[in-house]
């Protein structure tokens, strides 16, 4: 359907993902980021929640380096404009309004398409790069990640802007040059365009859930998502063990492998609240994710 | 109509139980009318088991097609595209047509003038619905939008215009907000023109962080902001962490609850069918202060 073709030979691209928040992705993706680069797979960790990005709480980069992301914003030459409408009329956003004898552009709603700078005939629209957000990135490095290290890239939505899709992608882009063995994409909530930008053309998805109605209504919309996307996808359930609902008779029902199980258990949530890894700093923590990133391959070596 | 929404930056922080909950609380004051802003997972909806009493489709933007026996192949769209939507998938050296991928297309509608064979057209897709609902705490307005659209801002603001009038059509003049995570559109959408940001967090390093970004979003629409620190125990630091920050940025942190396992099941429960029954635990405790609090700011409702 897309250009986009098998992947590469031994490289994976893994997304993180959930219906609803605060599940345990941010928990899933750095940990199973660490599991990697210790298994001798060099990582790259792209915190895809631009909104709330919080990976590199966990796995700070040690010298990190940022670039902003622009977008092409068109500003009008009134001297130039004969308030014709023709870029009012091609906007399919609503954005350019004409007021008075005045042509306004609304930035927030402005996708950048830059349909109405091509319609324009006077020439009177141009476009100026304005910024949205930035991109942060760099390598955790040291006994922590040894022996194949993890670069971190982090996707931030300057406040009061809409366009994270835009800055996930740049994040994308530049973790894409790293070209790590192992690409672990930390997406947004929800199933709207956000989400769609941190998983688009992953050969992986993995969705964390839990086990309460919310948390089975929300997987649901995921696993529809993913599977509308053709991305082969399974399941981790945290909080196991903390609600009713029988996620694990959805996903036999379904066909959907179960990656992973994290229990309920409060020293969990307490390694979280503290900026910790649960690989290292919960007895069982080392299994829970050597068993996941093995599960990931396998679900990988499947599909391919 | 006073509006009071529940937001918090990071997910799963508890917004839609103390939603719930608070807003059980006021019922008894007088009527309100509930929202679930939250359209790409609304929970309030299952956890107060909505009947819908009315459904609204949500016409959503457009995609582009190409009309392969239309399209040549020449590629004159390709480089108009920016959102890297059109391209040569495999079959292309046999069908000699591009393709749209329709998650990356966001429908600006550049591509069609830009083809010399007019082999683009626009098709419109549906992007969701707003429902209406009634509740045993009162009416409500949720909305669902369909996996992968991208317009849940505009969503939410469909579904805050049905909850005001839901509001008028009742003479109820206060409104409880469930909202989504983040600080992104959906968010602005479900902040614009509210009385009140209820701020649920927790006192982790990710919540913490979330919470400020929420908390300048709010400050750049001179909305109030009030803090509820919920699973208050979790991290003694974390805990500590937040009390700092609300004292140096002047926030009114409006109650400490501590993790309540009876009182994070609450909303399941009540999703299974049984009745309100609140627990007898220094979680609810916690969250009869947030009601209070609320009270006092909303009014009793008429």
């Amino acid at each position: 359907m897309t250009a986009h073709s098998a992947p590469h030979v031994g490289r994976i691209t893994v997304a993180i993902a959930s219906g609803k928040g605060g599940t345990g992705k941010t928990l899933v993706a750095t940990n199973l980021a660490v599991a990697a680069a210790r298994s001798g797979s060099p990582v790259a960790l792209v915190d895809c929640d631009a909104d709330a990005p919080n990976d590199a709480l966990f796995l700070a980069p040690d010298a990190p380096q940022a670039s902003p992301v622009e977008v092409p914003l068109p500003v009008v030459d009134e001297s130039a404009c004969t308030l014709c409408g023709a870029c009012r009329r091609t906007c399919a956003y609503g954005a350019i309004r004409i007021l008075g004898s005045k042509v306004i552009v609304f930035p927030e709603l402005c996708h950048n398409c830059g349909a109405c700078v091509r319609v324009c005939r006077p020439g009177a629209l141009s476009e100026r790069p304005a910024r949205v957000g930035e991109v942060e990135w760099g390598s955790v490095g040291g006994a922590l990640t040894a022996p194949a290290g993890v670069d971190v890239v982090t996707a931030t939505l300057d406040i009061g802007e809409v366009k994270a899709p835009t800055v996930i992608r740049a994040a994308r882009k530049r973790a894409a040059v790293f070209n790590r063995a192992v690409t672990i994409l930390d997406a947004s909530p929800g199933v709207a365009c956000s989400a769609v930008a941190g998983v688009r053309d992953a050969d992986v998805l993995v969705l964390v859930t839990e086990p309460t109605p919310f948390g089975m209504h929300d997987l649901e919309l995921a696993v529809a998502l993913g599977r509308d996307m053709g991305i082969p996808l399974g399941v981790v359930i945290n909080r196991d063990g903390a609600g009713s609902a029988d996620v694990t008779a959805y996903c036999t029902a379904q066909g959907i492998p179960i990656l992973a199980r994290i229990p309920f258990d409060r020293r969990v949530a307490e390694v979280y609240a503290d900026g910790g890894l649960v690989i290292d700093e919960h007895p069982d923590g080392a299994a829970w994710f050597g068993g996941l990133l093995s599960a990931v391959r396998e679900l990988a070596e499947e599909e391919a | 109509m006073r509006r009071v929404v529940f937001a918090s930056g990071k997910g799963g922080t508890g917004k839609t139980t103390f939603t719930a909950i608070t807003a059980r609380l006021a019922a008894e004051d007088g009527p309100l009318v509930l929202a679930d802003c939250d359209v790409e997972a609304a929970n309030l909806p299952i956890a107060l088991r909505a009947t819908v009493t009315g459904s609204e489709p949500f016409a959503g933007g457009s995609k582009a097609v190409i009309d392969a026996d239309a399209c040549r192949g020449c590629g004159a769209c390709q480089p108009v595209c920016r959102f890297e939507a059109i391209a040569a998938d495999e079959d292309f050296w046999r069908t000699r047509a591009f393709v749209i991928d329709p998650w990356a297309c966001e429908g600006c509608g550049a591509c069609v003038p830009a083809c010399p064979y007019d082999a683009i057209t626009m098709e419109q897709s549906r992007a969701g619905e707003v429902h209406t609902a009634e509740t045993v705490i009162g009416p409500m307005a949720f909305g669902q939008l369909v996996a992968g659209e991208d317009l849940s801002g505009k969503l939410v603001t469909e579904v805050r215009t049905r909850a005001d009038a839901i509001g008028v059509e009742h003479g109820i003049d206060r409104m409880w907000i469930d909202g989504p995570p983040g600080v992104g559109c959906p968010a602005i959408a479900a902040l614009t023109g509210t009385d009140l940001v209820m701020a649920v967090t927790e006192p982790t390093l990710s919540g913490e962080h979330d919470l400020m970004r929420l908390v300048t979003l709010a400050r750049r629409f001179d909305l109030p902001v009030a803090v509820v620190l919920n699973k208050a125990d979790l991290s003694a630091s974390g805990a500590r962490r937040i009390r700092e920050r609300m004292a140096a940025e002047g926030l009114d942190l409006v109650a400490e609850v501590p993790f309540d396992a009876e009182l994070a099941a609450l909303p399941e429960r009540l999703a299974r069918g049984e009745e309100f029954a609140f627990p007898d635990t220094p979680g609810m405790d916690g969250v009869r202060a947030t009601a209070a609090w609320l009270a006092e700011r909303m009014g009793a409702g008429s």
